[in-house]
């Protein structure tokens, strides 16, 4: 499987993927929403799973969240957002917007793996 | 004018201790001592600005040491191998993680900035018209690391 990690943080980039890849993903990563929509568009095989941070210079995690699933092309990926963003009427525009799952900054490796899991993004025998 | 809102050091403690757990400190056997010292000598710090239905800023503060320190914990790398732009992203991500979840407990309606790095001690920055409202000060390591938070208080209409 294969995961786009999408933060303007290169450390927080870093850690989603040490997280992702022991679960066997292979990750592409972009530093903003804008960035991440380019490199969809050059891809021939769309990703399974993207984790999404909210703030971000250019194109926000939430444009985005909004702009893929406006297009047909990318409706199977599931979208995670990863963010600080914890009020509860953000977390309601995100899921509103198409996010299948959100997750607050900090968070855990095993939280975030347990909120993959719940989306049936963990493979059998994959660490946890 | 800005709504009268307190973010306690005990807030701050507890939010700061995710944030170790999450990334710094996993095990728990390092973590942020609290000391109380607000005069801690600090050599970077990083910034987030809360814009909105109240105004402020959320300051993260350490020496070189704790700032490389937390980029090799983050980045998974040795000290040695630290650069620059290391700390820069890494002391940006702390602070974006504490400011944004210390916007949670202010009033609806707020929004946070991008984080602002500088690579000079926290005297170096000024916060005009802003007053400090709470802060974490503690060592970590031996270094000190500091979280602090500052409100600007908006001159009344006609004065």
């Amino acid at each position: 499987m294969r995961a786009m990690v999408i933060d303007d943080s290169r450390a927080m980039r870093m850690i989603l993927k040490r997280i992702v890849a022991k679960l066997n993903f292979e990750t592409v990563e972009a530093g903003d929403g804008q960035e991440a929509l380019d490199l969809l568009a050059t891809m021939t095989e769309v990703p399974d799973l993207a984790l999404i941070d909210w703030n971000m210079p250019n194109m926000n995690g939430l444009e985005f969240v909004t702009k893929v699933r406006a297009d047909a092309r990318l409706r199977e990926m599931t979208l995670v957002m990863v963010t600080t963003e914890s009020e509860q009427n953000q977390i309601v525009r995100a899921l509103a917007a198409g996010a299948h799952e959100y997750v607050i900054k900090p968070f855990t490796e095993g939280a975030m793996i347990e909120k993959l899991a719940l989306l049936g993004l963990v493979p059998s025998g994959a660490s946890s | 004018m800005s709504v009268e809102v307190l973010v306690s050091a005990d807030d701050l403690t507890e939010m700061v201790d995710q944030v170790w757990l999450s990334y710094l400190d996993p095990e728990g056997i390092d973590p942020l001592v609290a000391t109380g010292d607000e005069k801690q000598p600090t050599e970077v710090h990083a910034m987030v600005s809360i814009t909105g239905s109240w105004h402020g800023h959320l300051v993260y503060a350490s020496s070189t040491a704790a700032a490389r320190k937390a980029a090799a914990g983050f980045l998974a790398m040795t000290v040695d191998e630290v650069g620059e732009e290391d700390v820069t992203d890494v002391l940006g991500e702390l602070a974006n993680i504490v400011g944004g979840n210390v916007k949670a407990m202010l009033p609806d309606g707020c929004f946070l900035s991008l984080p602002t790095v500088i690579m000079a001690p926290e005297s170096a920055s000024h916060h005009p018209s802003a007053h400090r409202i709470s802060g974490l000060y503690g060592q970590w390591a031996g270094e000190p690391v500091s979280i602090s938070m500052w409100q600007s208080v908006k001159p009344e209409a006609g004065k």
